[in-house]
């Protein structure tokens, strides 16, 4: 190479352009960043699902509430460990955009069926003894300042209050979980309290989803099978799959998003791609003389590709790197955003090498043709002002 | 007697434009001196950039010999050529020949670059070259801050700062004023006197041809005459 100071110098020619150019690379890979790290998290909840566990809904959809009664008939197969229910509240805390989950749940089984959920023991004593209370996730808590012994009012937007009131939970306790599959922003509360206090006002509660637990070296498919047929004469169908089939339909609810996702970063690839080469080709066009007289002085073809690529790669690299750093820093600002919709948003190493990998390849791309140029150039040529 | 510094033996060198085969020189034969001066002239078109091109190893003929400083230059492959280029000869071409980029001093740095060269020795080195040009406090200028005269005189510091034994020069002054012209071929002269620089400058201009020692007709491709001039317009020798 001919020298750094000559890759520099000829980048400040267009300043603009070069600012131009590193700008829309950190907007790129930043958008990459992001993009990749949706899929990741999606998949993440999918990778780390227990294939001991299913889940049991209405063939019909999420939303659709199955009878409690069916709980009773699948925890008499034989190969079902154990069972519990969830049941969507579908509430607010004070105003709409405090979006969150609850859930109605067993708190007797939840536990045991969901070690990834860790409370204190002595805050899940109070929980599971105290049926006005709940436990919060640690993100939650943290969110809305919440602590154990506060009272948290519920807008029970989905399943009002009969007495037209908020519910209202004890916090028993603050949960965490390090698996991306149980996220820290969930609201759990006694399925027990939300039944009486429902049927108080003459509602009869529905549930979401049975998870059922199978006993260790069972045949999963078969007892997919046995659940599904024992209510295929009732007056509700239902649909059981694995946790991971589960949560990838989760991730698949509003149609194939990953792929989507995916479609989209590569347009981002290619459309910064091809305004790379742009910037670069014209580049090139600027330095022709100069190469000539590089090439007259006795610098090798080689070393007048290395001056090309090494413009190309300070481009990408210094707008990646940029790119990279916006993404790290503004992940607890992103991961915030997404709280409630999207948990467990958080940027893998694997994606930093990920968008790393394709700085790197968009520097190579993006320089090969004018370095080829470069190369080739005939100094005879470029001294005439030929090209 | 001197050595023989260039020698072109049967060169042939055609283009091809469209269909045609245009020849430029045909089979030419030229023989020139170590530490002389030479001014090489002919009308248009008559193939004299092409030769300079071909005696400093930018570009191969297509037929003939090339001996300069020594080497067989057909001996040699491309990347070769490109060092024995930075060892051997310095251009000065008529227009374009700084890059704007670089400042005096760094374009003069260049063809040190390499060599072997210490930072430092490079430093003096350049500066050294820069000074024998008189432009030693104009180092830090971009070209465009530059005259055309100056940017010239700088060209030709470049040329000699890895201290080639060959200087070829198209048409160096033909862009300049009288003036500035008178400058860069006195610096010329100074080079072959002082430093036996071997020199063979393209020029369209007697009055600057006449700065040589030898001058050198090319006509249709073919050699003219070779006309050694009198001593009288130089000054004392
Ligand atoms: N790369 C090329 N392709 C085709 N023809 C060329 C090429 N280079 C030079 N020529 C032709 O070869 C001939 C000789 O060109 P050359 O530049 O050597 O002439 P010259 O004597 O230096 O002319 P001038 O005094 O105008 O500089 C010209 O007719 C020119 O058009
Ligand atoms: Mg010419």
């Amino acid at each position: 190479m001919a020298s750094m100071k000559l890759v520099w110098r000829n980048l400040m020619r267009h300043p603009l352009r070069s600012v131009l150019t590193i700008l829309s690379l950190t907007v790129a890979i930043f958008l990459i960043c992001g993009l990749r790290t949706l899929i990741t998290t999606l998949n993440a909840g999918v990778a780390n699902a227990d294939n001991r566990r299913l889940a049991v809904m209405s063939s019909t959809g999420l939303f659709v509430e199955l009878p409690m009664k069916y709980q009773a008939q699948i925890d008499r197969l034989d190969a079902v460990e154990q069972t519990t229910k969830f049941q969507w509240f579908g509430g607010y805390y004070r105003s709409p955009k405090n979006f969150f989950a609850q859930f109605a749940i067993d708190p007797a089984t939840l536990f045991s069926m969901y070690p990834e959920c860790q409370v204190p023991p002595e805050q899940q004593q109070t929980f599971l003894k105290n049926r006005v209370s709940c436990i919060v996730g640690k993100g939650l808590a943290a969110d809305y300042g919440w602590k154990v012994g506060d009272t948290v009012p519920i807008i029970g937007a989905l399943h009002p209050h009969p007495e037209n009131k908020a519910w209202e939970f004890y916090v028993a306790g603050v949960y965490r979980s390090d698996a991306p599959n149980f996220d820290n922003r969930t609201l759990f509360f006694h399925w027990d309290y939300y039944e009486k206090t429902l049927e108080s006002g003459g509602v009869t509660p529905g549930v979401g989803v049975f998870s059922i637990r199978v006993k260790p070296g069972t045949d999963v498919p078969q007892v997919i099978a046995d659940v599904e047929n024992l209510f295929k004469d009732s007056e509700q169908l239902v649909s059981c799959e694995t946790e991971a089939e589960f949560q990838r339909q989760f991730v698949t609810m509003f149609g194939n998003i990953p792929l989507f996702v995916g479609w989209i970063g590569g347009g981002v690839v290619l459309a910064i791609l091809l305004a790379c080469v742009n910037t670069m080709l014209m580049s090139m066009r600027e330095q022709t003389t100069d190469i000539g007289i590089l090439k007259s002085i006795g610098f090798s073809d080689r070393s007048m590709f290395g001056l090309l690529i090494a413009q190309s790669l300070f481009l990408c690299t210094l707008g990646g790197a940029l790119g990279l750093l916006l993404a790290r820093g503004t992940q607890p600002m992103v991961s915030n955003w997404f709280a409630a919709t999207f948990p467990g948003y958080a940027i893998t190493n694997g994606t930093y090498l990920f968008a790393s990998a394709v700085t790197l390849g968009l520097g190579i791309a993006a320089g090969v043709m004018p370095a080829m140029q470069a190369r080739r150039l005939r100094c005879v040529d470029a001294l005439r002002g030929m090209d | 007697m001197s050595q023989a510094m260039i020698r072109v033996q049967a060169v042939t060198k055609s283009y091809r434009r469209g269909g045609e085969t245009l020849v430029v020189l045909d089979k030419l034969n030229l023989q020139m001196e170590e530490g002389r001066f030479y001014a090489l002239m002919g009308p248009s078109g008559s193939g004299k950039t092409t030769l300079l091109n071909l005696i400093g190893g930018l570009d191969q003929p297509d037929a003939g010999e090339l001996y300069v400083s020594g080497e067989n230059l057909s001996d040699l492959s491309k990347g070769e050529l490109a060092n024995w280029r930075a060892a051997n000869v310095g251009f000065v071409f008529q227009g374009f020949n700084l890059i704007p980029v670089l400042s005096a001093f760094e374009n003069v740095e260049l063809p040190l670059k390499l060599t072997p060269l210490s930072r430092k020795e490079r430093r003096e080195h350049a500066e050294h070259a820069l000074k024998l040009v008189g432009l030693e406090d104009r180092m830090h200028h971009r070209p465009k801050q530059l005259s055309g005269g100056q940017e010239q005189r700088v060209a030709i510091a470049r040329a000699v700062a890895s201290d080639p034994k060959v200087i070829l020069a198209d048409e160096p002054t033909g862009d300049l004023d009288r003036k500035s012209a008178e400058q860069v071929l006195e610096l010329l002269v100074r080079l072959n006197r002082e430093f036996k620089k071997t020199i063979l400058m393209v020029t369209h201009d007697p009055h600057a041809a006449a700065h040589a020692q030898s001058i050198v007709h090319l006509d249709k491709g073919q050699l003219g005459s070779i006309v050694d001039n009198q001593p009288m317009a130089l000054g004392p020798k």
